[in-house]
């Protein structure tokens, strides 16, 4: 039996725990909201694309864009301060989503670092050009993962798992696969100015919800637009070497300066997305080699043929990468001793195998 | 009798019983509020299945396994990892909420309801689930209690829940960070308001039944003060909401058609994990609950509950069953332990969604997580789990058992912590407490394959040294067939000498004739007198 004093200790002790937790709660809130009313300073590629869509607090919206392509002066609904804040909150998130181009990373770009386990991710390596790929003459590209359209094409039913997907739901997604990281609360301001942004792409572009366009998403590739020769992880190899290594590194590991700028993100090793993640060639074997075609390498796009773009994708996905976090912790540590022991085993027995292939590739055999 | 003297007599037979029934009908309606929001949760959330196959499940769920289990702590009912599996099995088959999905739900509950049947009917199959040990229950209700607070955090602050897998301790981090940064703080107030009232009532004792049912009453009120002073429209708290479309019964028929076959082969592995889940857990909870509660359930009872409920609830558009450990801590904790506060349960939930849906629908959210918190932390008693911790063997076990619940799952919980038990068990068995004094080699412990090889080498190494070697078994309590062979050889070879002083002779003259009389006086049981005879003669 709790004598009288035990039972007012018990209740102070969880008035004083709840108590406590509602002030810290109360703190942290204030913080947040100091930071949303907080002027935005946007990375090089943000002025730049912001300036060109003419993003601007008012009542009405025109969007120079349309305005050029078309002739077409639409005015859609304005926005407040607040928005535009939002709006180039979510544009730097995802120019710079690791926050080095910010003086105080975390609160400047909503604590995306916690959300991401590898050192190199940002969604501009996926979601390039901000977000909004376009040739010289203005012409959004095919299969470039444009955010404005994957607004506008959101809130379908997502043809892998089956469950109708609003756009914050894959974000999360990306958080934790492409990402390999954590995925945050969907009330979060991280994934709510990144909805921000893509909306106000998608009304920068003058695109309809209901239209379908080429340039979400990716072009994938299946084995059926190749000419079916398979699938070859020793071919792909040879190709890497000779298109990719130079920036991505020898094991594809990413490259980063001595300064610590990052060159070229991982696209292998622990900085590099899991193996759940669409991107894994064993998981869906035509995103990753869509995105090859479409968008690599840098300035020479659309320039390797399908079956090269899937032998490229089949030898990546075979290095070492992380567990997906479905996939337990027996896997996880498989992959983590994998991603240990493997670089200097393939460092001393690949290069030799990789210089050979790519000599025998040369002479046209 | 004359009617007005019939309904004296009863009424004097109830005013008797009264206060019993009372505190009973109490209690079952404070578990038929805490099992609704469980309810709701588990079948949209994890199962992927509409709201009325949780509520059917913890109505016709917890009805049936009352009337068929006789434990008196026992409240089946809608089940976290059971929803998730069905979650996890059928994603793959059909999208989420269609009626192909629902379908196949049904078909894999039933299918892990005939599975059960068999581990029923298959006497040694059931008695495999009997190697879950103490230690290994008590870890895994200390990792639940720990687990519901942490999925309760997000509800407790108004944010969606996450509903894919990950890491529970990551999720449950970055939702606790999620809460102090983007948490609706007039959640936060109501489920404070919620908990501190539940905990101060709780120290009343005659008030003490009814702790539950004030402090969801309190953070109701203060729902409804907020939402009439500053607008639902802007403290965005979420209500249980409406469930008028709930009748009594809704029957329902399982997917078996021709076309749904291959997808009924494909998800029968994950019948069998759902059928296993299921009773681990029931045969687990009930064990640990009966003994808290003083009492002894046979447990082949609880999986012909659940087996024969599970075969039912597929026909009632309903989620499968089995045993729910927090649920059963709130009945022990009530102090009421009978069948009848467990039925009335049922019977309450039906009532309330038959009759109070609208009363229902503005149970705040936030207050049901704050009620959750309160059960998982009452789960985590530290007067159960000291004395796991005085033994090293038990406190591994124990601690595996826990952040196995953390790291993996239940189910893998479960595998863990009786893999150890055994383990641990049969190594204490392989090695048995030998000790060699002048020429007499004493064994304490087996005599088995598993400590053969020890016993050999110190008898070797007697040997060796040129002495004769005297066996004692007095303090020998098994020995198995390989055992006996090698002690025949011996015998053969005329290389040692046995003594058995429970005998009360020295059995090196070979006389291995023994009177019952004799045996009656050492006391000994049967088992072991019918043991002992097999011994002799074998030797």
């Amino acid at each position: 039996m709790n004598t009288f004093s035990e039972k007012v200790v018990k209740i102070l002790a969880v008035a004083l725990a709840g108590g406590g937790l509602y002030l810290l709660a109360a703190y942290e809130h204030g913080q947040r909201e100091s930071i949303r009313r907080a002027d935005v300073v946007l990375t090089p590629a943000c002025i730049e694309k912001l300036a060109r869509y003419g993003l601007e607090s008012g009542e009405y919206y025109q969007s120079p864009y349309v305005l050029q392509r078309t002739g077409a002066k639409l005015a859609t609904r304005g926005y407040a301060d607040d928005d535009i804040r939002a709006i180039k909150r979510g544009c730097n998130i995802i120019d710079d989503t690791q926050g080095k181009l910010a003086s105080d990373p975390d609160r400047e770009r909503w604590n995306t670092r916690r959300f991401i386990r590898g050192t190199h991710t940002a969604c501009r390596h996926c979601h390039q050009s901000v977000g909004d790929k376009q040739d010289a003459a203005g012409n959004r590209l095919v299969g470039s993962l444009n955010l404005g359209a994957s607004w506008t094409m959101a809130d379908m039913y997502d043809r892998f798992t089956g469950l109708l997907l609003p756009f914050e739901l894959r974000q999360m997604q990306c958080y934790i696969n492409s990402s390999n990281g954590y995925k945050p609360n969907i009330a979060d301001d991280v994934i709510r100015d990144v909805t921000s942004y893509s909306r106000f792409l998608s009304v920068a572009l003058d695109m309809k919800i209901a239209n379908r366009y080429d340039e979400q998403g990716i072009d994938e590739i299946p084995a059926s637009a190749t000419p079916k020769q398979g699938d070859d992880y020793v071919r792909g190899e040879a190709i890497y070497r000779q298109k990719c290594e130079s920036c991505h590194g020898p094991q594809a590991f990413g490259r980063v300066d001595p300064d610590g700028r990052l060159v070229a993100p991982a696209i292998a090793g622990p900085n590099a997305w899991n193996m759940q993640s669409r991107n894994y060639f064993y998981y869906v074997s035509t995103i990753l080699p869509g995105f090859i075609c479409r968008n690599m390498p840098l300035g020479q796009e659309n320039t390797l043929p399908n079956q090269e773009c899937r032998d490229i994708a089949y030898y990546l996905s075979n290095l070492p990468r992380p567990a997906g976090d479905r996939q337990g912790p027996i896997i996880a540590l498989r992959q983590q001793v994998l991603m240990k022991v493997l670089p200097p085993l393939l460092r001393a027995t690949g290069s030799a195998r990789g210089k050979a292939a790519a000599a025998k590739s040369d002479s046209g055999e | 009798m004359r009617a007005p003297e019939l309904a004296l007599k009863y009424r004097a037979l109830l005013g008797q019983r009264w206060p019993a029934l009372s505190r009973n009908l109490v209690v079952g309606l404070t578990l038929a509020l805490v099992t609704l929001p469980q309810a709701v949760a588990f079948s949209v959330t994890l199962a992927g299945v509409p709201p009325h196959f949780g509520i059917y499940a913890a109505i016709w769920g917890v009805f049936f396994c009352s009337l068929l289990n006789p434990s008196r702590v026992f409240h089946g009912g809608p089940n976290t990892a059971m929803s998730a599996s069905i979650g996890v099995t059928l994603l793959p088959t059909a999208p989420p909420f269609g009626a192909e999905y629902m379908g196949l739900a049904l078909t894999l509950g039933l299918m892990a309801g005939l599975i059960q049947l068999m581990f029923y009917l298959i006497r040694p199959l059931g008695r495999i689930l009997d190697l879950i040990s103490e230690p290994v229950i008590n870890g895994m209700i200390c990792g639940i209690g720990l687990i519901l607070i942490f999925r309760s955090l997000t509800t407790f602050a108004g944010l969606p829940l996450n509903t894919e897998v990950e890491w529970p301790l990551w999720i449950a981090w970055q939702s606790f960070l999620a809460v102090l940064e983007v948490g609706n703080l007039h959640a936060i107030q109501i489920g404070l308001i919620t908990l501190l009232t539940c905990v101060v009532v709780q120290q009343f004792d005659p008030l003490r039944n009814w702790a539950i049912l004030i402090g969801i009453a309190a953070g109701t009120l203060y729902s409804q003060h907020l939402n009439a002073t500053v607008g639902l429209q802007n403290t965005l708290i979420e209500q249980i909401g409406n469930l008028s479309s709930i009748g009594l019964v809704f029957p329902s028929l399982p997917l078996f058609s021709q076309e749904s076959m291959p997808d009924v082969i494909a998800i029968l592995p994950g019948a069998v994990t759902l059928a296993l889940l299921g009773l681990f857990q029931t045969v687990a909870a009930m064990r640990r609950m009966s003994r808290k509660a003083g009492g002894f359930t046979d447990s082949r009872k609880a999986i012909f509950s659940d087996a024969v409920s599970n075969c039912l609830l597929p026909f009632l558009s309903s989620l499968p069953t089995c045993a729910s450990f927090n649920r059963m801590w709130l009945v022990h904790k009530l102090g009421i332990h009978s069948r009848i506060a467990i039925a009335s349960s049922a019977l309450w939930l039906l009532l309330l969604v038959l009759f109070f849906a609208k009363a229902i629908a503005v149970i705040p959210m936030p207050a049901m997580a704050g009620i959750i918190m309160l059960l998982g932390a009452n789960m985590i008693n530290w007067e159960d789990i000291k004395p796991h911790l005085k033994s090293r063997h038990e406190a591994t076990v124990f601690v595996a058992s826990f952040l196995s619940v953390l790291f993996l799952d239940l189910f893998e919980a479960v595998l863990v912590g009786s893999a150890l038990a055994v383990a641990y068990s049969k190594w204490q068995q392989a090695h048995p407490d030998i000790s060699l004094r002048g020429d007499v080699l004493k064994i304490r412990g087996n005599l088995y394959y598993g400590s053969l090889p020890i016993i050999e080498s110190i008898y070797h190494s007697a040997l060796a040294k040129g002495q004769d070697v005297i066996i004692d078994f007095s303090e020998c309590y098994y020995i198995d067939q390989e055992g006996i062979r090698w002690l025949s050889g011996l015998k053969a070879r005329r290389q040692a000498a046995f003594v058995d002083r429970r005998t009360g002779r020295d059995r090196r003259d070979d006389e291995a004739a023994e009177t019952p009389g004799s045996d009656e006086r050492r006391g000994q049981s049967r088992r072991g007198r019918k043991q002992d005879r097999r011994r002799r003669s074998d030797i």
